[in-house]
């Protein structure tokens, strides 16, 4: 449901519910019975499953991730203009949506993936208001990358399956399948945001949102 | 004169609830925060959950002819 549908839905209940707060004597009747019952159990319970559905579809858009002020670097790899760099190159060319572009790549593709990717984002969120955080370049993983975030995408495709790098050895495509052998951290894929490391010669793209 | 019966003050006292938890969350979907989720759950999830148990407990404990007094006089 869009936001503003939900944010009419939360106000409508809200006037209702005033009505009734303000005029109590409508509840005499049948009618003023059922709309008590509405305004005061199905339609707040409704608004609030909606407003959090809300909130948990918008968790996982790009602007979302990027609206801390910390994550702002990450915001910025995004944008360099250098294929070398593996998340940009996956933005800019739309290998992930863009609007959706952190929780694509940084979400768990196992059964519980979404719910333990929305548990680190309260961790983030604890660490950021009650904790110390830490410089943007100093953001580590919570666990090292899962080659099967990879492989959601690019398992079955014919670059992946026939790259003349992932054939060159024929244990290379099934160590990378069997996550023995990382896609990131195995010197293949390793330039990813490298925050902090950029050096001057870095150029950013003016495109994409 | 207008008397307002118990079951009116727990309406009253549940809309009270319900209401401001409906603005808080209408707040929090206007708010593009992180923080915005955690306080629509914690907060105004909490109210409209006070609002609605509250109402559902105003009914269980109303007595048979509590609701009599919405109709003792309308307002003026």
């Amino acid at each position: 449901m869009p936001t503003i549908a939900v944010v009419i839905l939360v106000l409508f209940t809200a006037v209702l519910a005033g009505v009734v707060v303000v005029r109590p004597a409508i509840t005499a009747s049948r009618a003023g019975k059922i709309l008590a019952f509405g305004v005061f159990f199905f339609l707040p319970l409704f608004s609030l499953v909606a407003g959090m559905e809300n909130e948990m579809g918008r968790s996982e858009s790009t602007a979302f991730c990027l609206s801390c002020h910390i994550m702002e670097p990450y915001g910025q790899s995004l944008h360099i203009d250098d294929p070398s760099y593996l998340a940009a190159a996956h933005y800019q060319n739309h290998r992930v949506p863009a609007d959706a572009a952190c929780y694509t790549c940084h979400t768990d593709y196992a059964m519980f993936g979404t719910f333990e990717a929305k548990l680190g984002g309260l961790r983030h969120l604890y660490i950021y208001y009650l904790g110390k955080p830490p410089l943007p370049q100093d953001i580590k993983l919570y666990k090292p990358f899962n080659n099967r975030e990879c492989l959601h995408c690019h398992l079955g495709a014919r670059s992946f399956e026939q790259g003349a790098t992932h054939n060159a050895d024929p244990a290379t495509l099934p160590a990378i399948k069997a996550n023995t052998l990382s896609c990131i951290s195995s010197g293949c894929h390793d330039t990813v945001h490298n925050v902090g490391r950029w050096g001057d010669k870095v150029k950013f793209w003016d495109g994409g949102s | 004169m207008h008397r307002v019966g118990s079951m009116s003050r727990r309406l009253r006292v549940s809309g009270i609830f319900v209401i401001t938890g409906l603005l808080v969350e209408a707040l929090c979907l206007v708010w593009s925060k992180p923080i915005a989720f955690v306080v629509l759950v914690c907060i105004g999830g909490a109210l409209i959950g006070l609002g609605v148990l509250f109402f559902l407990y105003s009914l269980v404990s109303a007595s048979p002819h509590t609701t009599d007094s919405y109709t003792v006089a309308p307002d003026k």
